[in-house]
């Protein structure tokens, strides 16, 4: 572990971002442990999917930019990504979970 | 201050692999194949977040190009998966 | 410079006409009728060096310190067959044109044609026996390829197969031929074989090359006992028996049977076992021809004894009789082609090729009529045409070469009764193609065919008659030319006329022709034209042929379930105990020992990383047997931490690759796992029986002391300091020879490059064969059951939609949208990744 030198101006949003995001993405996988049912588990990772991953890129921009001494952005590209293709996967998901419940339930 | 932001750096880490522990026992235990699936997507894009807390800890930049791909690929496997969840098969005629 | 692009315009040209599309007929032709005639020309402007006596060459370094060149050779029997090949192919080329109906698919077949064209003047044009005989498996290759044109046909599909294996096996012998003839000269190049001919002869060595060689020369040019696979390839689209199969790759044989002459002749061997193999397909196929009933049928055992009259000739030992071999070889191309293609008209135009249905043509064809008569009459040996000299030629040698060995009176004798088939089948198949009352109940109605079709044939007879009525001035110097560069200056006094006088093989000649119109007139009279081949028709090679596959193949089968076992459970026991044994081999010697580098103090985040893998990985085994959905997500989760693993340890590439195999992975075991039906877990009797449970017990035992004996090793290993030799061998070197910075990406594509190579055939090939299976090879879907997650849209495609339905119907827009928006981003993103390899 190496040990950052930092400006004060981008060490305190990124201490407090990363310590957010982190938060939020164990609450996140703690609701996807503990909720009963698979529509309402649906729910809590898309926390940490989208805001806690935004959290953490966002802190990691800052990071860069200070020790670069220049805007540093292409970590956007991954929460772009991200952001696009979670609802294409949620949806996919969901379909066939109303498929199989309902083949579940014929049987 | 940047011990702080050091110490922010190692919790942050310890949450990412917190919440890969906590999908991992839904993977395990999950009653239906959706919702391995599901726990499996959680388990990729909190991989990519623990390596871009590695990449933040290194500063080096060849660790965003690796988040960047598990990102795209995760996102691969869990579509290819719930496909074959909703219809039974990947690739149809 | 020219004699290389001689070769390579064909193959050029052969690939263009594959990526043009499926019905321009026209477009086609024009492109191979182009590069044919330009083959031709580039021939034609090579003759005045040739002539002079000159050899032509031209030699490509390729890998100069190991010997391997691409050497191109033309003296004056090159010259003379690339001729022919390249005249034959442009005339192939117009015929085709017309005769390929407008639902063949017609890049295929010239594409195919023009890469046979180009492996034939590969094989005349080699410089290198081992060069040739690349080549030579070539045009086996594309045999296969043309004679299979019509894959629908099962017919087609086992010519194809039978000429493939009876050439390819010929060619493997001749290859091997080829090595020990190279091994005795000390190079291969055709220069110093050809000079080294008496030191092959007196070799002890020589007995087997000559067979190897024979055998190889021998099955492509359908000699007994190898003749079986020629009547069935005429299953090929007429144009190509008439180019292949009688013109061309068939001539391979005999054409390397004369080159290597100066070598390889001269022995009491060689004068045994080529005249007994040539004499015997001779009569053989003369005898057949005569009973077929199919006019392709008789054009193909024609073929098969006119071979044998080359071979035997060129087993005579005498270079006279070389001298008629070589020109027999162009005279028989020349009315043999032109005879087939006449039967391809004769087949357009009507419908049908059975003799027994056809009848009086020469009302409807008058044209055609001509053509094949005079062609025919070629075959036969008419005299004014070129077949008539050859024959001729033939009966000379076959007398003095008798009167030398003891033969005396056989060698004439086998002569001239083939002749009388000869003529027999010939007229045969003139009389009733074309004479007698017109045909009633034909296929189609008979008429003139379209003059495209018909001026190949016309003027291949042109040149039969023009031959045959002034030969010395028109093939004698081509002829002379020839001869002179494989005999050099042993070349004897020859005289190409007409006109010999009344001399003993003028006699042979006259019985000859009087004989076969006596036979077949017999024949006729006892209403004997028609009926299966006497005593020959009980022997069906084609069966023979398949019982011998047949065997072989259960055979291996035995041989591999005595040995093995199909089960892959078996199979992965027996490979990791093996690995086991193997690994513990060293150690019943040492003894284990740690090395004594310092362990890095544990992380605790890396350690509960590798929980989650731990888990994963021994969840999915857990699981394999029964949820095999739910150990394939396992896995994926395993391969994630050990991409993370990877990262972890700086080494990027390793981790790229690691993820981008972990989830092809995962989509190829689905494509499998919809085939596979579902695995029902039952807690019945017959899990809990001892038997299960000791099994179960073993197995657990072999992997977990296999597992820890691994990390033992790994362990062991690690911690002993790196031994860094090869590691500053492959950095110092890698800048400076290699031009690459990256080492590990060097070590892979240049110090290891054979390794690689190897991989990426493999992977070729394994993703050739998933687009095959997802695409063109899925099984029909009446076989097997749309997937059960598929049924219900079957169910309810047929309900009209609600509106209280929890879905909508129909295929999801969003994600459609959102992924059409997204994929091009990802795709330009995994290129920019792609680029930089060893840079």
């Amino acid at each position: 572990m190496t040990e950052i030198e930092l400006p004060l101006w981008a060490s305190v949003p990124a201490t407090l971002l990363l310590i957010f995001g982190g938060l939020l993405t164990v609450i996140g996988s703690l609701g996807l442990l503990r909720l009963p049912d698979f529509y309402s588990r649906m729910h809590p990772p898309t926390m940490g999917t989208t805001l806690g991953a935004g959290c953490v890129l966002i802190a990691s921009m800052i990071v860069s930019s200070a020790l670069m001494h220049r805007p540093v952005v292409h970590e956007l590209l991954i929460t772009l990504f991200v952001v696009m293709t979670a609802p294409v996967t949620a949806m996919l998901l969901i379909r066939a979970a109303i498929h199989r419940g309902r083949l579940r339930n014929r049987k | 201050m940047n011990t702080v932001f050091n110490y922010a750096v190692t919790f942050a880490s310890l949450c990412f692999v917190l919440a890969m522990i906590f999908a991992l026992i839904r993977l395990f235990r999950g009653p239906a194949a959706q919702d391995r699936v599901l726990a499996l997507d959680t388990l990729y894009i909190n991989g990519m977040l623990t390596l871009l807390m590695l990449g933040i800890r290194s500063t080096s930049t060849v660790f965003f190009d690796m988040a960047l791909l598990i990102a795209l690929f995760g996102f691969a496997s869990s579509i290819a998966l719930a496909k074959f969840l909703l219809r039974g098969e990947v690739i149809e005629p | 410079m020219l004699l290389t692009l001689i070769v390579l315009l064909p193959f050029l040209g052969s690939v263009c006409a594959a990526l043009l599309p499926a019905n321009a007929r026209n477009a086609e032709s024009w492109l191979s009728g182009v590069v044919t005639v330009a083959c031709m020309a580039l021939v034609a402007s090579l003759y005045p060096q040739v002539a002079d006596g000159e050899v032509v060459r031209a030699i490509i370094p390729w890998l100069p310190q190991y010997g391997l060149t691409f050497y191109l050779r033309m003296d004056g029997y090159a010259w003379l067959f690339a001729m022919l090949v390249s005249l034959m192919g442009a005339l192939v080329v117009l015929y085709a044109r017309y005769y390929m109906s407008p639902e063949d698919p017609v890049p295929r077949f010239f594409s195919f044609l023009l890469a046979f064209m180009g492996a034939m003047l590969g094989i005349v044009l080699s410089g290198n026996l081992i060069q040739l005989v690349v080549f030579w498996e070539l045009t086996s290759l594309t045999s296969f390829m043309l004679i299979a044109y019509w894959y629908h046909r099962p017919d087609a599909r086992r010519g194809a197969r039978m000429a493939m294996t009876v050439t390819v096996a010929g060619g493997l012998c001749l290859l091997l031929g080829a090595l020990m003839l190279g091994e005795i000269v000390g190079s291969y190049d055709l220069d110093e074989v050809l000079a080294a001919g008496n030191g092959i002869r007196e070799h002890p060595w020589y007995t087997p090359v000559l067979v190897l060689v024979l055998l190889g020369a021998l099955t492509k040019s359908a000699q007994f006992p190898f003749h079986f696979w020629l009547p069935h390839a005429m299953a090929a689209p007429t144009p190509v028996s008439a180019y292949l199969h009688s013109a061309a790759m068939v001539k391979a044989g005999v054409f390397l049977l004369a080159r290597l002459w100066p070598v390889l002749a001269g022995t009491d061997e060689w004068f045994w076992i080529v005249c007994s193999a040539g004499a015997s397909t001779l009569l053989l196929g003369a005898f057949c021809a005569t009973f077929q009933r199919d006019m392709k049928g008789v054009l193909a055992y024609s073929t098969i004894s006119h071979l044998g009259l080359i071979t035997l000739l060129l087993g005579m030992n005498t270079p006279l009789a070389l001298v008629a071999a070589v020109f027999h070889m162009m005279n028989h191309a020349t009315f043999k082609a032109s005879l087939f293609m006449a039967t391809g008209i004769v087949d357009h135009e009507t419908g049908t090729r059975d003799l027994k249905k056809l009848c009086g043509l020469r009302y409807r064809m008058p044209v055609t009529a001509t053509v094949a008569i005079v062609a025919a009459s070629a075959m036969a040996g008419v005299p004014l045409l070129n077949g008539f000299l050859s024959k001729e030629m033939f009966f000379e040698e076959s007398i003095i070469a008798g009167s030398e060995s003891g033969l005396r009176f056989t060698l004439p004798a086998v002569a001239t009764l083939a002749g009388v088939f000869s003529v027999a089948y010939s007229v045969r198949f003139i009389h009733q193609v074309f004479f007698g009352p017109p045909a009633e109940d034909l296929p189609r109605r008979p008429q003139e065919p379209t003059r495209g079709m018909i001026v190949p044939s016309a003027l291949l007879v042109a040149a039969c008659l023009l031959v045959g009525i002034l030969p010395s001035r028109t093939v004698g110097p081509l002829l002379e030319t020839s001869m002179r560069s494989i005999l050099g200056p042993d070349l004897p006094a020859y005289r190409l006329a007409v006109w010999h006088g009344f001399t003993v093989p003028f006699y042979m000649s006259l019985v000859a022709l009087t004989g076969g119109v006596a036979l077949y007139v017999l024949l006729c009279f006892r209403k004997k034209t028609m009926v299966p081949t006497p005593l020959l028709s009980r022997l069906d090679a084609k069966r023979a042929f398949d019982v011998i596959n047949v065997a072989i193949v259960r055979g291996a089968g035995r041989l591999a379930r005595f040995l093995f076992s199909r089960r892959l459970q078996t199979q992965l026991l027996l490979i990791v105990l093996l690995a086991l044994g193997v690994a513990v081999l060293p150690f019943l010697v040492t003894e284990w020992t740690r090395g004594d580098m310092p362990l890095t103090p544990p992380d605790p985040l890396f350690a509960l990383l590798w929980i989650v893998g731990a888990a994963c990985a021994i969840g999915a085994a857990l699981q394999a047997k029964f949820h095999r959905l739910a150990a394939l997500i396992m896995l994926g989760g395993a391969g994630l931490v050990t991409c993370l693993t990877f990262a972890w340890f700086s080494a990027p590439d390793l981790a790229l690759t690691q993820i981008a195999v972990e989830v092809v992975t995962i989509v190829l075991f689905l494509l499998g796992l919809r085939w596979l039906p579902r695995r029902l877990a039952f807690d019945t009797v017959d899990r809990q029986t001892l038997r299960a449970r000791a099994r179960r017990t073993r197995d657990a035992i072999i992997a977990v002391t296999s597992g820890i004996g691994i990390a033992a090793l790994s362990f062991a290993a690690l911690t002993r300091p790196r031994q860094s030799r090869l590691a500053a061998f492959f950095f110092d070197r890698s800048v400076e020879e290699a031009g690459g910075r990256n080492v590990v990406n060097v070590i892979l594509v240049d110090f290891r490059g054979f390794d690689t190579l190897g991989e990426i055939t493999v992977v070729g090939i394994v993703a050739l064969i998933v687009y095959a299976l997802l695409r063109r090879f899925r099984p029909a879907p009446e076989s097997i059951g749309v997937p059960r997650a598929q049924r219900d849209d079957v169910l309810q495609g047929a309900l009209p939609e609600r509106l209280d339905d929890p879905l909508p119907r129909g295929y999801m827009k969003i994600p459609a949208v959102l992924l059409a928006l997204a994929l091009p981003l990802v795709r330009v993103c995994l290129f920019c990744l792609l680029l930089p390899g060893p840079r």
